[in-house]
C-alpha cells in the first residue's frame, strides 16, 4: 500500500500502489491544481509512478483571507 | 516526463497551463522570468527603491521576499504579528527562522502591544476577521513604510488572488474596486507609499512549488480565522475551471489589466478613496486619509470602547 498524508487536515490514508500520483490525488478527493505532492525533499508530477510500500505528502498551495 | 528546457533531467514541476515541465533548475529560471517580467511591464519596482516586503510566514509573502533579495532588491521584511493564540506565533517564528537565515532581521508589529488583536478588534467592530485584519495590515504597511524612508510596500498576492478577487469584484459589480485593481497603486501626496504586488504573474502552485524547492520553510497551516473567507470560494470555482481548461485564469486576469474598463483614479488609495477627493492627515493619527477619521482610528476607537468596563 502507498501511505498518503495530507498533514494540513490531519488526515492520512492508504491506496494500493503501484499508483500514478494524478491517481493517488483522485483517490484522496483532491483537484491536481490546488496542491503540491512531495517525497522526502523531492516535488512529485502527476505523470509520476509511486511504488507499493512508499510514502507521498500533499500539500494545499491554496491560501485565503 | 523530461524538463521541456534543458531536456535531461527529470521534471520537478509541471505546468499544464504553460503547456511546460521543468526540472528544479530551469523552473528557477523559468519563475524568475515571470517575476522580473512582472515587475518590468508595469514598472512595480527600481533598482533604486527601498523595498518593505510584508512577511506574513506563508508560503507567498517568504517566496517574494527571497525572489525579491534574489533579484538585487534592497528590501527590509515587516512582520504583523496578528493575535491569533498559536497560529501568530508560529508564523511569527517561521519569519524569524528565514530572516535569520539570510541575515536579516525583521521589523515587527505585535497588535497584542497595539492593543488591537485581530480576534478582539472582530467582535468590538463586529466586523469579519479578514475584513478588520485588512484595515490593519493596511495602516501598518504604510505607516511603517513612510516613517522608515520606504518607497515602495510589496505583498505576496499572487495570480490566484488577484484572480479570485477580480471574480469576486465582477460577480457583485464593485466598480470602485475593480477600477483600484491592479498590480500597481501609485503613490499619493497625501502620504501613501507606492504599493505593489511582484507575484501577479505566477499561480500559487508555482509559488509553492518554488518555495518547496528552495527549502523555505513556512507555515503551511491556513489562519484559522479565514476558513468562511469568500476569497476561497472564487478560488475554488476558478480551479474548477482551471482543472478542465489550463490558463483560463491567467488569460481572465491577464485580460482584464489589459483591458480594464473601470477608469483608475490617480491617485489610487485605500477604501476610502471611494469617498472621493485627496489623501489628507487624519485628525486622531496623522495617516493619510480620505475621511475626518481614518479606518484604522475609528477601528481602535471602537475596541478601545469594547475593552472599557461597563459603567453600572
Amino acid at each position: 500500500m502507498i501511505r498518503v498524508r495530507i498533514p494540513q487536515k490531519n488526515r492520512e490514508l492508504e491506496v494500493p500502489g503501484p499508483r500514478r500520483v494524478m491517481d493517488i490525488l483522485a483517490a484522496a478527493g483532491v483537484r491536481p491544481t490546488t496542491v503540491i505532492v512531495t517525497q522526502g525533499k523531492r516535488l512529485l508530477t502527476k505523470d509520476m509512478r509511486v511504488e507499493d510500500g512508499e510514502t507521498v505528502e500533499i500539500l494545499s498551495v491554496v491560501s485565503g483571507g | 516526463m523530461k524538463c521541456k528546457r534543458c531536456r535531461g533531467a527529470t521534471a520537478a514541476v509541471d505546468l499544464p497551463s504553460h503547456h511546460a515541465a521543468f526540472c528544479a533548475e530551469c523552473f528557477f529560471l523559468f519563475f524568475r522570468g515571470r517575476v522580473e517580467e512582472g515587475i518590468r511591464s508595469l514598472s512595480l519596482l527600481s533598482s533604486s527603491d527601498r523595498v518593505l516586503v510584508c512577511v506574513s510566514g506563508g508560503k507567498d509573502s517568504l517566496v517574494l521576499w527571497d525572489i525579491l533579495m534574489e533579484l538585487g532588491y534592497q528590501t527590509e521584511g515587516l512582520h504583523i504579528d496578528l493575535g491569533i493564540e498559536g497560529y501568530s506565533e508560529r508564523s511569527r517564528e517561521k519569519v524569524l527562522a528565514y530572516s535569520a537565515s539570510r541575515g536579516k532581521t525583521p521589523i515587527v508589529v505585535d497588535l497584542r502591544a497595539e492593543g488591537i488583536p485581530i480576534p478582539e478588534a472582530s467582535r468590538c467592530a463586529r466586523k469579519t476577521e479578514c475584513s478588520v485584519c485588512g484595515t490593519v495590515k493596511r495602516y501598518f504597511f504604510n505607516r511603517v513604510a513612510a516613517e522608515r524612508g520606504f518607497t515602495a510596500v510589496a505583498t505576496g498576492h499572487n495570480l490566484d488572488d488577484e484572480a479570485a478577487r477580480l471574480l469576486g469584484n465582477l460577480l457583485h459589480w464593485h466598480k470602485e474596486h475593480l477600477s483600484r485593481q491592479h498590480p500597481l497603486l501609485p503613490p499619493s501626496e497625501g502620504g501613501l507609499v507606492r504599493k505593489v504586488k511582484p507575484l501577479w504573474r505566477v499561480s500559487e502552485y508555482e509559488t509553492a512549488a518554488y518555495g518547496f524547492l528552495k527549502g523555505i520553510d513556512y507555515v503551511t497551516q491556513e489562519c484559522p480565522l479565514s476558513e468562511d473567507a469568500t476569497s476561497l470560494v472564487y478560488k475554488e470555482a476558478l480551479s474548477l475551471i482551471e482543472d478542465k481548461m489550463p490558463g483560463t485564469r491567467a488569460a481572465f486576469y491577464f485580460g482584464f489589466l489589459k483591458g480594464n474598463p473601470f477608469p483608475r483614479p490617480v491617485p489610487a488609495a485605500e477604501e476610502e478613496a471611494a469617498a472621493g477627493g485627496t489623501a489628507r492627515p487624519c485628525a486622531t493619527c496623522g495617516a493619510p486619509t480620505f475621511a475626518d477619521t481614518c479606518s484604522f482610528c475609528r477601528l481602535r476607537e471602537k475596541v478601545r470602547r469594547g475593552a472599557a468596563p461597563r459603567r453600572p
